[in-house]
């Protein structure tokens, strides 16, 4: 892998000749994206400006400055969230770093823009593995749509991921569903979260009749 | 009192001074260095004829040029802060006479000092900031470091720090707030309280003095009234009604 990266998409998109760059699902990760989405992120300011010569570390400041997620706002304009996973596109950041950013705590915005960098390049058992732990992160999450803002939540986002064909304006690449990579022995089968919660709502009963007694 | 002068009479100023100089000797000197070199480029076209090449002109000048440039330029960094695009908005300034069009130059709109470009809207001036030849001019490559693993953790560590602090800070800056509220509030409480006291004596002071006055006054200001009441025929200004 070169030592460098390229400050814009300018030469990852000729098309003059053969592309010869990396490639995800065997062709140019850039074109991952619809063409016209692309272009208009190509064109905003906010590419020009704040996603111009990013690596993936500098790219941490901008994810962690991230309000809102979702795909084009108010007149069709693309949002820093989805420019930012063209820029993603564009470095094709080494599989530990993007554990690295999903596995982070802190920063909820961070985890799922990795995420959905994860859900459109990575090999769909992979996808399965790395997102289904992530259901257990119940934070809220800003989705800037073309009539205004909604409220959801990270699990509620990583389930749209999994199990809808478009998200963020952006058509996901198509990907078996669990139970047909469980046929075909190429994932386990699901440890469900639930368990857990059993145990815990054990423990709230007797706290909560504790409390009825000492009223 | 002599001719009013008109604009070309101005000897001070002279009337064609706002037209460009030119310095005769550098341009002369420019134009021999050319008249040399072509007539040197000339004779190795004819050489190269006669040996039977091709004559391919050398640019060693140029190569100079990029050699030395390379060598100290460094990577590209992300920008550290936005672009204050609006730094000259509702300002006026002075533009240079002669700089009507083109980009060369200083003139309204935003100015690149290190190309000396001029650009009439934001988006152009951005792009220009991210072209080949602004990175070249201010000695910079066209490539971004690779991060590594390392990298990211290390950034990543930073920003967790940095978000820690400004909560712990936030947090002491909110504690402080609350007990500095408190006391301007206690302050402005016992003013308040003063302020009462004070008017509430000035309006005891006053009722008091009023009401000796009156004492004094109402003796003859009813007699008065009687004997008017009496004149046109009723008692009084009060009710007359019988229940």
């Amino acid at each position: 892998m070169s030592k460098t990266d390229l400050p814009d998409a300018k030469a990852m998109l000729d098309s003059r000749g053969l592309y010869d760059g990396p490639t995800i699902h065997s062709m140019n990760p850039l074109l991952l994206m619809e063409k016209i989405i692309r272009e208009r992120i190509i064109d905003s300011m906010y590419w020009k400006e704040q996603a111009w010569g990013l690596n993936a570390a500098t790219l941490l400041d901008r994810a962690v400055e991230l309000q809102f997620i979702g795909g084009q706002y108010a007149n069709q304009k693309p949002t820093p969230f989805i420019c930012l996973i063209l820029k993603m596109l564009q470095l094709n950041p080494e599989r530990e770093i993007l554990l690295e950013y999903v596995q982070d705590e802190d920063f909820k915005y961070l985890r799922v823009l990795a995420a959905f960098y994860i859900r459109l390049a990575w090999p769909a058992p992979e996808i399965y593995k790395t997102l289904e732990p992530l259901m257990a992160d119940y934070r809220k999450i800003r989705l800037r749509t073309q009539s205004g803002y909604k409220l959801t939540f990270v699990d509620e986002f990583i389930d749209e991921l999994l199990t809808k064909e478009r998200v963020c304006d952006i058509a996901l690449p198509r990907m078996p569903t669990r139970a047909q990579l469980e046929d075909l022995d190429e994932l386990e089968p699901r440890e469900p979260l639930v368990s857990d919660v059993e145990s815990d709502e054990e423990g709230d009963g007797e706290r909560e009749e504790g409390e009825m007694m000492e009223e | 009192m002599s001719k009013p002068k008109g604009v070309y009479d101005n000897a001070a100023t002279g009337d064609t001074s706002f037209r460009r100089t030119w310095d005769r000797d550098e341009y002369a000197q420019k134009a021999a260095e050319r008249l040399a070199r072509e007539a040197r480029e000339r004779k190795e076209r004819y050489e190269a004829k006669l040996a039977g090449k091709k004559y391919i002109p050398k640019s060693e000048p140029d190569a100079d040029a990029k050699e030395t440039k390379f060598d100290d330029s460094k990577m590209i960094e992300a920008r550290r802060d936005r672009i204050r695009l609006d730094e000259n908005l509702n300002k006026v300034q002075i533009v240079p006479l002669g700089t009507t069009g083109g980009r060369r130059g200083k003139g309204p709109g935003y100015y690149c000092e290190a190309c000396d470009l001029n650009f009439t809207n934001s988006l152009e001036y951005v792009e220009h900031l991210n072209s080949k030849q602004h990175l070249s001019a201010t000695g910079q490559t066209d490539a971004v470091e690779r991060a590594t693993l390392e990298m990211v953790r290390e950034r990543l560590a930073w920003l967790k720090q940095r978000k820690h602090d400004q909560d712990k800070a936030e947090e002491f800056d909110l504690g402080k707030r609350l007990a500095e509220r408190k006391k301007i509030e206690e302050q402005e409480r016992l003013e308040r309280k003063e302020r009462k006291k004070v008017k509430k004596e000035e309006a005891r002071t006053r009722k008091a003095q009023m009401s000796t006055e009156n004492s004094e006054q109402s003796g003859l200001v009813d007699e008065d009234a009687a004997v008017m009441a009496r004149m046109m025929g009723f008692g009084g200004f009060s009710s007359t009604k019988t229940r």
